[in-house]
């Protein structure tokens, strides 16, 4: 089996497998998130959606993470900042000036882009240890800022009126259209992802993972590429958070800002391998997956917590890279096709 | 390479810690809800149900004497629930859903309201079910899963209980955050749910349905409390209002504010304070200043206490004073003189005598067991426990809907929502009826707050002193 290099393959006689090998990179990440999508109607179980609506929102999020944490190293444990400040954003459009949805989650995202970039600026000088400390320091301060403004509410927070579902067609029909919003919005973050994975920026923030210092030396500018995946990674958790509160009809400082779900993020890229397009996905389906099923299986319920910690132990005890670095490690085959 | 493994390591002992954490709460629930599922189910059957029936006074005593005749009763209701399940015509399982704080910050509260509920439950059951007019006997059956304090799973885990477990009717999760979020879930597909242990008024101001709540809204958490004080001592003019800056006591606080000026009250201090404040110094110089007659406000209990024990310690001259949530706890006594002729709303106590008689006085249908038979029902099942305000909540949110499926005289939700809808009753818990208005459909406006003080009895005690029909003592006034 000859694989031609990408340097010899001329555009006009690439045949079909050509480029779908040379786009494996992207084309498998998506065939299984489209495969995520379909599982509901495949089922016809609105519980499968509602699952589904779980693991997308992770891998999501997970994906938006790996950009800064799988790319360029740095650890954000506050990412969930973006989150909820996007979602608070939009949720007060929303539910104060009855915005639709959509502008509210453009807002959202913007928001939550703008945050990144001028928190950029400043804490992205700190490297390693200190970044990750900023960053949860960030949350708490946005959280503790938000608990005492009263345009959002401070700490009653805000509700959304049950009849703006009739905007969209109904309650059931509004459930439906934030899974197929989610959605859209997963298959974006992952084709962002795979075309920040494999351009001259993306090298960049591979080469400040490795070594900061050399990557300056050969010519990368190490502040503006890393504020830039900041604020790469920060857009759609902000866009995320509108829709999630959109769907969920109340929004309040504490679930909003929740320390723990950022943790949950960086497991997830872990467990599937950081620094891949497929990584988080997995990672994403996997944890959700597991945690779902141990939160409803009538033998596991009660030690629900137990389990999975043990579990993700083991995995990352013995897969430090991830499910997606040990396959690549493991199967030379399958490193031009899993990035 | 060492550096990649730390992460991992560090990611995973915080993970772990974090479980752990969970699960140190889980053994607590566990064993609360274990021991009493297990324990419950068999001894509390037979006790509970007897004493409800029996309303003897000695528990014991009457077990004993009963056993032959429960052992008897009890099998056959449980052949009968077990057998009739599938085969006889004339009965029906009905599917009580909802989620419980297994894990994370809410479990104490919501282990107390689950308890309660089951124990209603085993009762229903230890019974022999809900009898309709036809015959037809429903027996109960609860699916149940953790949402572990947070709304992340809430909406996928009660469309789980709707539509994979197939519950008829749904009971909300503890807290308002969490009850907001799968009210939604309720009202699309159109399934009941009596909520409890969430006071937030909002969710039910979202133009939902289905939704009824068991317990006072926070808007009136504080408002008994000022017509307390406006009977006691038509005079007073100046209030100050105190509280903590938290979702819960800002939205209470709020609604007993504009009740206040609306009674003509001046508000001469409205100040949040922080939640984890231990320094109220600040805030007593200003009360000093403003010289109220009285003081209104409070959050939790660490917080509340602390306030109470720093206000005598100064020896502020305030004539009524009133906390939210510390003062019905039994702990507050520990404050000795401080906590003498404080004033604390709660849903219930076991001291409040709603009973039949009152019942008829007030001219209300009367269900259920008495307090006391509840409170020794509650005790006998789980291990000398005393039921909190939370276990009556979620014992009385059971009773609320098997009370509508009696009316109803059927399962099916719109007539259960009909019967919940034409509610006006009066049980151990209190007063129940709902608002129906479109605004603020299933609101609980029957419900009131009942105040306690504590007072001096020869040693430190709790005591009703409002409203005026379930008063255990007069109110002390001025606070000494």
């Amino acid at each position: 089996m000859s694989i031609p290099t990408q340097t010899k393959a001329s555009p006009p006689s690439r045949t079909i497998t050509a480029v779908l090998k040379e786009y494996a990179g992207l084309l498998i990440p998506i065939g299984v998130v489209l495969f995520i999508i379909a599982w509901p109607t495949i089922t016809g179980k609105d519980i499968s959606r509602e699952a589904m609506f779980t693991v997308l929102l992770s891998i999501a999020l997970a994906s938006s993470l790996n950009i800064l944490l799988g790319y360029s190293g740095y650890v954000s444990f506050g990412h969930v900042v973006f989150f909820g400040l996007g979602g608070y954003v939009g949720f007060y459009l929303m539910s104060v000036h009855e915005w639709l949805l959509w502008p509210a989650m453009a807002a959202g995202g913007v928001s939550s882009g703008l945050l990144a970039f001028l928190l950029g600026k400043a804490i992205l000088r700190l490297r390693g240890g200190y970044f990750a400390l900023a960053t949860i320091g960030i949350n708490e301060a946005i959280r503790a800022a938000i608990n005492n403004f009263t345009p959002f509410g401070g700490p009653v927070g805000m509700t959304l009126n049950f009849q703006v579902y009739k905007n969209y067609g109904g309650a059931s029909e509004a459930l439906w259209l934030s899974f197929y919003t989610l959605a859209a919005m997963t298959l974006i973050v992952i084709t962002v992802s795979y075309f920040v994975r494999t351009s001259k920026f993306g090298l960049g923030l591979l080469a400040i993972r490795e070594d900061e210092d050399a990557a300056e030396i050969m010519g990368v500018i190490a502040p503006n590429a890393k504020t830039w995946a900041y604020v790469l990674s920060a857009i759609i958790p902000g866009v995320l958070g509108v829709l999630f509160f959109f769907k969920n009809g109340s929004i309040e400082p504490l679930p909003a800002f929740r320390l723990h779900f950022s943790i949950e993020m960086i497991v997830m890229v872990m467990l599937g391998g950081q620094g891949t397009v497929l990584g988080p996905i997995i990672g994403g389906l996997g944890y959700q997956s597991l945690r779902g099923f141990l939160l409803t299986s009538p033998i596991f319920k009660n030690i629900q917590l137990a389990v999975a910690g043990a579990l993700l132990l083991l995995i990352i005890l013995f897969i430090p890279s991830g499910i997606v670095g040990w396959l690549r490690k493991r199967v030379p085959a399958l490193r031009r096709v899993l990035r | 390479m060492k550096k990649r493994w730390m992460l991992p390591f560090v990611l995973l002992f915080v993970l772990v810690l974090a479980a752990c954490n969970g699960n140190g709460d889980d053994t607590a629930a566990d064993t609360a809800a274990d021991t009493t599922a297990d324990t419950a189910a068999e001894a509390t059957a037979d006790t509970a149900a007897d004493t409800t029936a029996d309303t003897a006074a000695d528990t014991t005593a009457d077990t004993a004497a009963d056993t032959t005749a429960d052992t008897a009763a009890d099998t056959t209701a449980d052949t009968a629930a077990d057998t009739t399940a599938d085969t006889a015509a004339g009965s029906e399982e009905v599917i009580i859903g909802f989620t419980a704080s297994q894990t994370g910050k809410q479990n104490v509260s919501s282990t107390g309201q689950v308890n309660g509920l089951q124990l209603w439950m085993d009762s229903v059951n230890a019974a022999g079910g809900i009898e309709l007019s036809d015959g037809t006997i429903v027996t109960l059956k609860s699916v149940t899963y953790d949402d572990e304090s947070n709304t992340d799973r809430v909406q996928e885990l009660y469309t789980r209980l709707a539509t994979e477990d197939d519950a008829n009717f749904l009971i909300s999760p503890y807290s308002s955050g969490l009850t907001a979020a799968a009210a939604v879930i309720a009202e699309q597909y159109g399934k009941v749910m009596i909520t409890t242990g969430a006071a937030s008024d909002s969710t039910y101001q979202q133009g939902l349905t289905t939704v009824y709540q068991a317990y006072t809204p926070a808007s009136r958490y504080l408002t008994g409390a000022l017509d307390l004080l406006q009977q006691t001592d038509p005079d007073v003019e100046k209030v100050a209002f105190v509280y903590e800056n938290s979702k819960f006591s800002t939205g209470v606080v709020e609604a007993a504010k504009t009740y206040a000026e609306s009674l003509g009250y001046e508000i001469v201090l409205f100040e949040g304070y922080d939640p984890d404040s231990t320094d109220f110094g600040p805030f007593i110089n200003k009360i000093e200043a403003s010289a109220p007659d009285a003081i209104l406000g409070g959050g939790h209990f660490q917080d509340g206490s602390t306030f109470a024990r720093q206000l005598a310690e100064k020896n502020i001259d305030v004539k009524f004073f009133t906390l939210l949530v510390a003062p019905p706890e039994p702990d507050f006594a520990d404050l000795g003189q401080a906590a003498l002729g404080v004033i604390g709303p709660s849903q219930w106590e076991k001291q409040a005598t709603f009973t039949s008689e009152s019942a008829a006085e007030a001219g209300l249908a009367w269900f259920g067991p008495t307090s006391t038979e509840f409170v020794d029902a509650y005790t006998g099942a789980y291990g000398g426990d005393e039921p909190s305000y939370h276990a009556a909540g979620g014992y009385a949110a059971g009773l609320i809907l098997q009370q509508a499926i009696l009316e109803a005289d059927s399962t099916d939700p719109d007539a259960v929502k009909a019967a919940l809808d034409g509610m006006d009753l009066l049980t151990f818990f209190g007063h129940i009826k709902f608002d129906t208005t479109e605004a603020s459909h299933g609101l609980q406006i029957g419900h009131s707050m009942i105040y306690i003080q504590w007072q001096d009895d020869g040693g430190l005690m709790k005591q009703v002193v409002w409203p005026a029909e379930g008063a255990t003592a007069d109110v002390l006034y001025p606070k000494p």
